[in-house]
């Protein structure tokens, strides 16, 4: 795991770096100007990032990731990712929404068929409480979508 | 004196005590939930506030949800021992412990009383400390500032987490965050990538909604399976004591309450990163002195007095620096001012000056929310016993929507929410591979405030760089920023920090 990220953060750094570089136009990097700090950040991120590479490839740094499962949360960055483009890009409204991604979460967050009714009754409820709440009392605009509120 | 006095005839509306006694309970709310800290509150809880249309009562609500915050914190560590933040550490390590052996009201009780006097202490501190070092302030220049926020950057970076390396590249990451979007000076865009949106920059609550919530939330998601689950139980009152706490912890508690207090408004008030290193601090010291050592690890009352006392000063000691000068040292500190900008209020000398009215109702409402807490929270433990029994699934799944929606209200933009996921991603990344979230904000936020100084402080200097070396107040900043550095390898400060997480414990 360390090295995997070693690797990330170095090639990102080198990646923003160049960036930084090719933002310099003609008249150089002034000290008073707006290239200069850009250069010191992707440059400090390149040499921490050695810095953290060395540490991960001489095994310094000890490893915790034993047990743990990372499909799940993949996954739920991937419903949340569905959520969000849901609610912009389609007519379906944030209550309906809301429902369907809250019930999807609890389901992959919970450990396995147990308490369906729960999770569903929760969904519900929550969903057009923050409607009502957020649009009546806050005024605060929320997607309506296909629902008649 | 006067000022403050009139700081409480202004709180003490019936409207703005409704406020603070909304801001306290829905603090402790949301407080008590497991894996939330006071930053991640404020920061979900902004745009509702930002409704109020009231920068006063906005503010004292502020006050309010962070005193309510950190004592539903408490609780939480106390009774499920998940801290939600690195300065609950302390507390969970003998008050889970003391929950476990039946003595849970005890150390919760010890926790409220201690967080009170704390509070209050060092509540009267600030009130005597921030009008004269504002006066201080005013006449620092754009190079004491830049070297101050140097300093800041540089010592929570140093103090915060184990590796100086982690912290670092933290701190570069925040960094990097806060130079996207548009040059303020010269109206040049930064790191947008071509995408309209973030020519503004990336706001600080998605920020904080991403490395918290998000972030927590897939975090806790990888490993369900290892977390505690069962509640310690309540045990029941015993006679003879008084508000849960006999004569002898009254005797055990009062002492390490003051000592905390003295630990952590200190460093509060120094750029040290805040509430970490005085709880430790306090941790250590009164394991090392205690009479009843041997109880140390099986729940000693004395552990958990202390911590809390200085985990609560130290909040007060924080707000010296983020009122008087700007300079946020913690990441709720960081929160609160981006709150600030929120209402044009810019924190600094100026604020005393142009809007005394505002400061002294802020000290004001410290006071009465640190009273409101002690008399709300003991009697409704029941009620914050229940929201801690809310199952997991339920909870984090209402984490995200609460997230989501928060973002989008702050916005309304699909960018943005993407960007809080991406951001949450790598925070997940950071938890399992132990890089510190802190200094990442601090880099937010700091890292525009340190560039704007130092090119205004060039300007007036002709870009001779020699200005950051002539003037002693810069000098000695910048220099101890460079100590900072060197101090986390001092072998001593690291084999105290091992006894305080060691597996004696």
């Amino acid at each position: 795991m360390p090295k995997i990220a070693a690797g990330v953060l170095l090639l990102a750094g080198i990646g923003l770096f160049t960036q930084a570089v090719l933002a310099v136009d003609e008249r150089g990097v002034e000290l008073g100007g707006p290239t200069l700090a850009p250069l010191i950040v992707t440059g400090l991120w390149v040499a921490v990032a050695a810095a953290y590479a060395l540490q991960a490839f001489r095994a310094e740094i000890s490893q915790i990731t034993e047990g743990v499962r990372w499909w799940t949360p993949l996954l739920l960055l991937g419903i949340l990712i569905g959520y969000a483009c849901v609610l912009k890009y389609t007519v379906v409204g944030y209550v309906l929404a809301t429902a369907a991604f809250y019930f999807g979460a609890a389901r992959l967050l919970g450990k396995g068929r147990e308490r369906i009714t729960r999770d569903a009754i929760v969904a519900i409820g929550l969903s057009v409480g923050i409607y009502l709440v957020f649009t009546r009392l806050l005024g605060i605009g929320l997607p309506s979508g296909v629902l008649p509120l | 004196m006067n000022e403050l006095l009139h700081g409480f005839a202004d709180v003490l509306s019936a409207q703005n005590l409704l406020y603070a006694a909304i801001g306290v309970t829905i603090g402790t709310l949301v407080g008590v939930l497991p894996g939330i800290g006071p930053a991640l509150t404020i920061a979900l809880l902004l745009p509702v506030a930002l409704k109020l249309d009231d920068p006063t009562g906005t503010l004292i609500m502020f006050a309010g949800i962070y005193a309510g915050a950190m004592y539903g914190g408490s609780t939480t560590s106390i009774l499920l021992n998940t801290p939600g933040e690195s300065a609950s550490v302390a507390t969970s390590i003998e008050g889970y412990q003391m929950a476990l052996r039946g003595r849970a009201r005890a150390a919760l009780a010890t926790a409220a009383i201690g967080s009170f006097v704390a509070g209050t202490i060092s509540t009267i501190l600030l009130t005597f400390i921030a009008g004269p070092v504002a006066k201080l302030a005013v006449s620092f220049r754009a190079t004491d500032y830049f070297a101050l926020a140097v300093l800041a950057m540089v010592a929570v970076t140093a103090m915060v987490g184990g590796s100086l390396i982690r912290g670092l590249m933290s701190l570069t990451f925040g960094l990097f965050l806060g130079l996207v979007g548009i040059d303020s000076l010269t109206g040049r865009a930064r790191f947008t990538f071509g995408i309209p949106s973030l020519l503004d920059g990336v706001d600080i609550v998605i920020v904080i909604v991403g490395l918290f919530a998000i972030g927590e939330t897939l975090y806790i998601a990888s490993r369900m399976r290892d977390l505690p689950a069962e509640v310690a139980p309540l045990e029941p009152v015993r006679k003879g004591s008084f508000a849960w706490l006999s004569r002898s912890d009254w005797g055990r508690s009062w002492r390490p309450w003051l000592r905390g207090t003295a630990l952590g408004f200190p460093f509060g008030a120094l750029p040290s990163g805040g509430a970490e290193i005085p709880t430790f601090l306090s941790y250590t010291y009164e394991k090392r002195r205690s009479k009843n050592k041997e109880e140390f690890g099986k729940g000693a009352i004395e552990g958990v007095a202390g911590p809390e006392a200085a985990n609560n000063a130290s909040f007060s000691g924080v707000l010296v620096p983020l009122l008087t000068l700007g300079i946020p040292t913690s990441a709720t500190a960081a929160v609160m001012l981006a709150a600030f900008n929120y209402f044009d209020v810019a924190a600094g000398p100026q604020l005393f000056e142009k809007s005394p009215a505002l400061v002294w109702a802020l000290i004001a409402s410290l006071y009465i929310g640190n009273l409101m807490l002690l008399a709300l929270n003991l009697p409704m433990i029941r009620v914050w016993v229940k929201v801690l029994q809310i199952p997991r699934p339920v909870l984090y799944a209402g984490i995200l929507v609460f997230a989501t929606l928060g973002v989008y209200a702050v916005s309304g933009n699909i960018i943005d929410v993407m960007i809080a996921y991406a951001i949450g991603l790598v925070a997940m990344f950071m938890r399992h591979l132990q890089f510190p979230i802190a200094p990442v904000i601090l880099g937010v936020i700091l890292g525009p405030m340190m560039e704007t100084q130092f090119r205004r402080a060039l300007l007036l200097a002709d870009n001779d760089l020699t200005v950051f070396v002539r003037r002693p107040l810069t000098l000695i900043l910048l220099l101890l920023a460079v100590a900072m550095i060197g101090l986390p390898h001092l072998p001593r400060l690291f084999a105290r920090k091992r006894l305080a997480f060691g597996e004696e414990d």
